[in-house]
């Protein structure tokens, strides 16, 4: 009686067994795709960071305030920031670019931009495929009662 | 009549950071001397198994720890050291430092006579740079040593796990065979002259 969106299979039609293996690939699909959610959420929030720091660091005003800068995980040397204009930003890949903070607010403002909609359309997913999921369960659960009802 | 040391026991009854030796099982005699006792000495020995390999778990968390930290302690020795080099009133030094994951910003280094180092638990202490480097080069060289150390106490370990086993398989065996020869003197006694042969 209930047949899925995308694969127009009449479930009632497969036996308990197919569904129990129909049932744990959906769910292991399902764990994928909401740890994938997971890490682009971080991504994202990350990148939000980023956009922080350089408008609360990088202003006029700490141009020449003293700094400790890390040298390494455990080491700080004292110095002062050399240009409160320019940033490098990681573009992936091994490069670093050189912006001025306002191409690079623009440059994570874009990436948050992008990683959103990537979200959006994983949730989607994620959703309908929840849905699946919980259609083949219900399915099941019938088969199961009535197979013990007749047996 | 060999008594227990052989091959893989030495005369101290612990290595040097305390880990007591397996006893190792020549003759099973010299443990068990009748079958109730055999279920006994079996259960201590898988618990004395257990204890050694709870010990090889912790020691190889511990080891591998260390073999992060090593390559950092490294690295801000090698620093320092090379702050140390351009010390004497030159240009400051421009370096990019890491502001965020992806993010980094450009900074001037004076040549500075102290350098602050992070010891961990927010603790941060500024050092002059010669005392920086040996306290760098002590650290260095500790955790060195700690991971030789704990290394041979893996070894270790493992050779005292596989000695206990051995011997749970000896004592085992001791046993069956035990039983066998009892089921056969057994057999014998009462059925008299009927050959009783064992199933196994």
């Amino acid at each position: 009686m209930a047949s899925t969106q995308g694969q127009q299979i009449e479930l009632t039609s497969l036996t308990a067994q197919q569904l129990t293996q129909l049932k744990k690939q959906l769910d292991t699909e399902l764990e994928h795709l909401t740890t994938s959610f997971q890490s682009l959420r971080t991504a994202q929030s990350k990148f939000r960071d980023c956009l922080k720091s350089i408008s609360t660091g990088l202003n006029a005003k700490t141009a020449d305030k003293p700094l400790l800068v890390p040298l390494t995980s455990s080491l700080y040397v004292p110095g002062t920031l050399a240009s409160s204009t320019h940033v490098l930003v990681d573009v992936g890949t091994g490069f670093f670019i050189e912006k001025s903070t306002a191409d690079a607010s623009d440059f994570y403002t874009r990436k948050i931009g992008d990683l959103g909609e990537s979200l959006k359309d994983l949730e989607q997913i994620v959703q309908g495929k929840a849905s699946n999921l919980r259609v083949v369960e219900d399915v099941l659960r019938q088969k199961v009662v009535g197979a013990s009802q007749e047996s | 009549m060999a008594t227990s040391v052989t091959g893989g026991s030495k005369d101290a009854p612990t290595n040097p950071r305390g880990i007591p030796y397996a006893p190792f099982v020549d003759k099973v005699e010299d443990y068990v001397t009748s079958r109730t006792e055999v279920e006994a000495t079996l259960k201590s020995f898988q618990e004395m198994i257990s204890k050694y390999q709870f010990m090889e778990v912790n020691t190889q968390r511990r080891a591998a720890g260390l073999k992060d930290k090593i390559p950092d302690i490294q690295k801000t020795l090698d620093t320092v050291r090379f702050l140390k080099t351009r010390k004497p009133g030159s240009e400051p030094t421009e370096t990019t430092f890491e502001l965020n994951d992806t993010l980094f910003a450009k900074a001037l280094v004076p040549p500075t006579e102290e350098v602050y180092l992070w010891l961990g638990a927010n603790v941060m202490l500024a050092y002059p740079i010669p005392e920086a480097e040996q306290l760098l080069d002590a650290k260095l060289s500790t955790a060195k040593l700690s991971l030789t150390n704990c290394e041979e106490d893996l070894d270790f370990l493992r050779e005292q796990i596989t000695t206990l086993e051995v011997a749970t398989a000896r004592v085992y065996n001791w046993d069956v065979a035990q039983r066998r020869k009892e089921r056969a003197e057994h057999g014998g006694s009462i059925t008299g002259g009927k050959p009783a042969s064992p199933n196994g």
